[in-house]
């Protein structure tokens, strides 16, 4: 992580260029006390305060010669609106029009990344002080060169779509910044007023939809450097395999091909163009050592309650006693998922002596650099990252070893090199969503409310071995936090309540998957309490909302549950039944109604509704986004997709046999009703994610009379 | 081996030394258009579909010897910011792509399907567009498909000219 | 499993050799099949008849002749992946059909096979769960094959590409080569028309 440095009040950054005629860089220091701001935040919210090396003097906006403002957001945009949601807050307090704001990723050697991810749906969260602080600081700074330059008090200015005035007086903030070497920094002024905001809040159409319509240049996968060359990579097929030896000869002779480079156990082919790479890469004959051809089953039982590192992650009560009259177990299991995400991972890098510049779709800008710097041995500023739009994350992007590849090929050859992944590596190297399974307990009281409910669930890394959670906090929490997600009981009332997790480490790469924990974990619960809703013949939305406290995020959660309960209707009408789930998932709930029929003996979901509490929407229409797509990469997780270890390989290896929701697959309506409970943006792109399994579950349940305890679900 | 044909109007010659190329990479590529996306590489995802003579391609399993002295029509080719396609104006209207990786090749398979059905029903649209969004923007995706239906027949109307 | 496909992959080859070095002329692989028969022994109709419907049951040919309108895939003979289905032409549906990834060749990039006039056979041929003697009488069936003479069928049957295709299958999405049918081309071919010649007889069974 970057040293941070005492940056005094006058000493400010000025950068010209940057490859923008014109330009005027800017970089703002806000953060008076950084430390006291992060354990405030972290005693106020789930929230992890923003991460970057943002004490530094460095480059956050650029004012350009059109009187645009451009930021340099430390975030990258991979689809969630993040920069969309960012240029409305550097709009309003910085009054510029959305049109004059741009967006542009940040990279490491111009810029302010965030040091841990992208991730977490926490981008917007993370910035809605900071960045609204630094735009507001950066409209006193313009002013207050106006006033100079004008002659006039800076009290006396007034701003607004971009120009200074006073009285009659005019001056446009390019005009104002101009020549300025030295910036004076004022005291963090007020922030306004959240109703005074003209964009926050309001759904502004994306600001990169043009690029993405017309079909722009913008993905790791469409970088380019001059003179660059064309790789493919040899990796093992099966978990665990090493190389043991590889015959390139015939490869070598190829058209076009100008190397063939043996690297960390595996065979680069690099040629002028792709395709020539891909046809050289069939004649390489390899051998493997495969120590171990694991099994399905082999994976299956490492993955069992009862098993691994036990760690009690909620206690309320006594446990109950799984022999006791009364007492109703289910089991609930889910597989190994991918995050197939359509851009498949790479980079093209380039090496000039000991300078390194990468350009790829990367989730852990600083990861990135740190890696690559460590395995090329030069001192980290001389790594230059340079994020694109990303083509998904998902989470897949938090590993970005290919980034250390392209770097040593390139290195070889002395040209930059572009190499990306196969859909089949992408899928047999992936860092796959962990398998999980589950065992729910619960009796119920003579009210038939639960007198006891416990989820104790088994899974592999989420969280632990992630590049970007450091070691030691697996030793002071002892768990998962990754697999925890969704693991712990909403149900406080429930005077004896239990969470248990059972960890294992796989052996191939488990890790982050949109929403981590909580798809299984929610659908083992809400199955679960569904279940026990109709052994006490109650309604379920009743029967949640009398078990749920006050307390906390409680208030939150019923008051989802009671918008959401307004749209459910406990009957089958015309062979359509409704399933109803919630969760709450970092500080934000979520309840879903499915509505639900069995067609042609296949699970067909008409319609949802998403009720979300996010706190403040700064983009109503992008949270909706998002809850539209939380909503159907969850049903696809519930429903469709799984992997399988088969003789040793990660199986299937393309879309269509990984079965996924299609078009014709999805819902025709999702309906999202946003319940602002919180007096700041909250995470929108996975609590969403949490209910839908169940709440298509339960649906099922009330047409069939089946439980169904395995993703994903397939009537019997 | 050369092979002439017409992209996006133009005429072009690209010589490779294996026809079977994938056009994909020789559109991307050697013609520098990225608009058309590497998805999957096995004509199962979609990202990279064009038009050839029209009709909606999956380029990444069309040898370009194929293309030989015919039309490609690519994301690029389709409209332009001043003069959108009706499909790339109803995605913009209804706030369609989240990482827009994918949507080059929904937005083609789209223009390919409206201009042979005029007004798709849901059926047809589901039967039509079966690309891989992984966003999962398919509630949308169907919206902007009914309203680049009515744009389509409200500029085909002379009336509206 | 993996053994056994690499067996086809000599038949496979063999017919690579005649199929492309002619440029798919049928004159020159009918000239070909001749070539072929002079060095067989007679056989029984009945032995042909075997031959000819080893080939004909084969999933190669099955795959495409479903009895749901749904073309099947793979040597499991899955249903096509992403809904694709029969649509009004045999050919899929207006904007996504057969040639929307199916090219006139196998292309081994991607590993989607292809031959010309990819397409599924008509709802009347439908083989799919047939036995063979079915198969038989509903290839000869006027009514059901499309009306086609007797002669007729013999053309389809060993002159057509899309027919041939079965032997030269190409390779799969992961690269591992489709399995052939279970005679070799020539030997089919020559069995057929031999069949075909002593009169189409379909043997009681």
């Amino acid at each position: 992580m970057a040293e941070k440095k005492k940056v005094s009040r006058r000493k400010f950054l000025v950068r010209a260029g940057l490859g923008t005629i014109g330009v005027i860089a800017v970089g703002t220091y806000v953060f008076r006390n950084p430390l006291r701001r992060m354990t405030l935040e972290m005693a106020e919210s789930m929230v992890p305060p923003y991460s970057g090396s943002g004490t530094e003097a460095n480059l956050w906006f650029e004012i350009t010669s059109e009187n645009k403002v451009v930021l340099h957001s430390p975030k990258v945009e991979m689809g969630q609106g993040t920069f969309t949601s960012l240029a409305q807050m550097v709009a309003d307090e910085l009054d510029v029009t959305m049109a004059q704001v741009e967006v542009v990723g940040a990279a490491t050697a111009t810029g302010v990344v965030d040091a841990l991810s992208t991730g977490g749906s926490l981008s917007v969260a993370s910035l809605w002080m900071p960045l609204r602080e630094m735009a507001a600081t950066m409209r006193e700074m313009l002013k207050s060169e106006a006033a100079k330059k004008m002659g006039v008090a800076s009290s006396a200015l007034t701003t607004s779509e971009g120009v200074l005035s006073s009285g009659d007086q005019q001056m446009t903030y390019a005009e104002a910044a101009a020549d300025v070497t030295e910036w004076e920094v004022p005291d963090t002024p007020p922030l306004r007023p959240i109703d005074e905001y003209k964009f926050i809040g309001k759904p502004i159409s994306r600001i990169d939809l043009a690029p993405k319509v017309f079909g722009d240049p913008i993905f790791g996968m469409d970088a380019e450097m001059p003179d660059m060359l064309h790789a493919c990579v040899i990796r093992p097929e099966h978990v665990g395999a090493t190389l043991r030896s590889a015959d390139t000869s015939k490869a070598e002779g190829m058209p076009g091909v100008v190397a063939v480079v043996r690297m960390d156990g595996a065979v680069g082919i690099v040629a002028e163009s792709y395709p020539q790479a891909l046809a050289a890469k069939r004649k390489v004959s390899v051998e493997w050592d495969i120590p171990k051809k694991w099994t399905e089953e082999e994976i299956r039982s490492m993955l069992v309650v009862g098993q691994g590192n036990e760690m009690v992650t909620q206690k309320a009560g006594a446990a109950l006693n799984p022999d006791e009259e009364g007492v109703v177990s289910i089991e609930f299991k889910s597989p190994i998922g991918a995050h197939a995400q359509i851009e498949p991972n790479g980079a093209v890098a380039h090496v000039e002596g000991d300078q390194i510049t990468v350009m790829l779709s990367t989730q852990v800008i600083g990861v990135t650099q740190r890696q690559v710097a460590e395995a090329m041995g030069v001192p980290l500023e001389n790594v230059n990252i340079i994020p694109t739009y990303l083509g998904g994350g998902f989470g897949r992007r938090l590993n970005t070893s290919h980034a250390i590849m392209a770097a040593q090929m390139a290195d070889i050859v002395g040209r930059p090199v572009k190499y990306f992944f196969t859909r089949k590596e992408e899928f047999q190297n992936d860092t796959f969503r962990p398998p999980t399974h589950h065992i729910m307990r619960g009796k119920l009281n003579s009210d038939g409310l639960l007198e006891g409910l416990e989820h104790h669930y088994a899974s592999g890394d989420v969280a632990i071995g992630s590049v970007i959670m450091p070691e030691a906090i697996h030793g002071v929490l002892g768990t998962d936090v990754g697999a925890m997600r969704g693991g712990n009981l909403q149900y406080d009332q429930v005077p004896n309540h239990r969470a248990v997790q059972w960890h294992t480490t796989l052996p191939f790469a488990t890790s982050w998957w949109r929403s981590l924990g909580l798809l299984a974990n929610t659908f083992a619960i809400e199955s679960f309490v569904d279940e026990m809703a109709i052994n006490a013949e109650k309604n379920p939305v009743a029967f949640r909302l009398a078990q749920i406290s006050d307390e906390g995020n409680g208030a939150r959660l019923k008051a989802v549950i009671e918008k959401a309960g307004e749209s459910y209707k406990d009957e089958v009408v015309d062979g359509r039944a409704m399933g109803f789930a919630a969760s709450i998932d970092t500080g934000v709930p979520a309840a879903h109604v499915a509505e639900v029929s069995i067609e042609d003996g296949e699970i067909k979901v008409h319609r949802v509704v998403c009720v979300l509490d996010c706190g403040i929407a700064v983009n109503p229409d992008q949270v909706k986004a998002q809850c539209e797509g939380s909503v159907i990469m969850g049903m696809s997780g519930a429903m469709h997709e799984r992997m399988t270890i088969k003789d040793g390989q990660l199986f299937p290896t393309i879309y269509g046999p990984y079965s996924m929701t299609l078009m014709m697959h999805a819902p025709k309506e999702i309906e999202v009703v946003l319940i602002e409970g919180d007096d700041k943006p909250l995470p929108v792109g996975e609590p969403p994610m949490g209910p839908i399994g169940a709440a298509i579950g339960n649906a099922v349940r009330r047409l069939t009379g089946q439980r169904l305890t395995e993703l994903p679900m397939q009537l019997a | 081996m050369k092979i002439s044909f017409t992209i996006n109007g133009q005429p072009q010659s690209v010589d490779v030394d294996d026809g079977n190329t994938p056009l994909l990479w020789v559109v991307r590529d050697t013609l520098n258009l990225k608009g058309t996306k590497f998805g999957c590489g096995k004509a199962a995802c979609g990202a990279c579909t064009l038009h050839v003579d029209g009709e909606a391609v999956r380029s990444c399993s069309y040898a370009v010897k194929f293309a030989e002295g015919k039309s490609v029509t690519t994301i690029e080719g389709l409209g332009t910011r001043e003069n959108p396609h009706p499909v790339q104006q109803a995605w913009m209207e209804e706030v369609v792509p989240q990482c827009g990786y994918c949507q080059p090749g929904f937005i083609m398979a789209t223009a390919a399907l409206l201009d042979k059905n005029a007004s798709p029903t849901d059926d047809d649209i589901d039967r039509n567009i079966i690309n891989v969004c992984r966003c999962a923007t398919y509630v949308r995706m169907r919206k902007a498909i009914h309203r680049a239906a009515e744009l389509t027949q409200s500029s085909n109307n002379p009336a509206n000219q | 499993m993996r053994h056994q496909k690499s067996l086809y992959a000599i038949p496979i080859l063999f017919l690579a050799t005649i199929l492309f070095a002619t440029n798919f002329n049928t004159s020159d692989l009918s000239e070909a099949s001749t070539t072929d028969s002079s060095t067989m022994t007679i056989v029984s109709d009945d032995e042909n008849f075997d031959k000819m419907m080893a080939v004909l049951m084969h999933k190669r040919c099955v795959n495409c002749h479903p009895s749901d309108n749904v073309p099947k895939q793979g040597e499991d003979s899955h249903p096509h992946y992403f809904g694709m289905s029969r649509g009004e032409g045999n050919l899929g549906y207006e904007a996504t059909n057969c040639n929307t990834c199916h090219q006139h060749e196998n292309d081994d990039f991607s590993g989607v096979p292809g031959a010309p006039e990819w397409s599924l056979a008509p709802q009347s041929m439908a083989w799919e769960g047939l036995t063979r003697v079915e198969i038989a009488q509903s290839m000869l069936d006027p009514a059901r094959n499309g009306g086609r003479s007797h002669h007729e069928v013999l053309e389809h049957l060993t002159e057509h590409e899309l027919v041939l295709w079965a032997w030269t299958p190409g390779i799969d999405a992961a690269g591992n080569p489709r399995e052939a049918p279970p005679v070799p081309v020539g030997e089919y071919v020559e069995a057929v028309t031999a069949w075909f010649e002593a009169g189409a007889v379909i043997p009681a069974e």
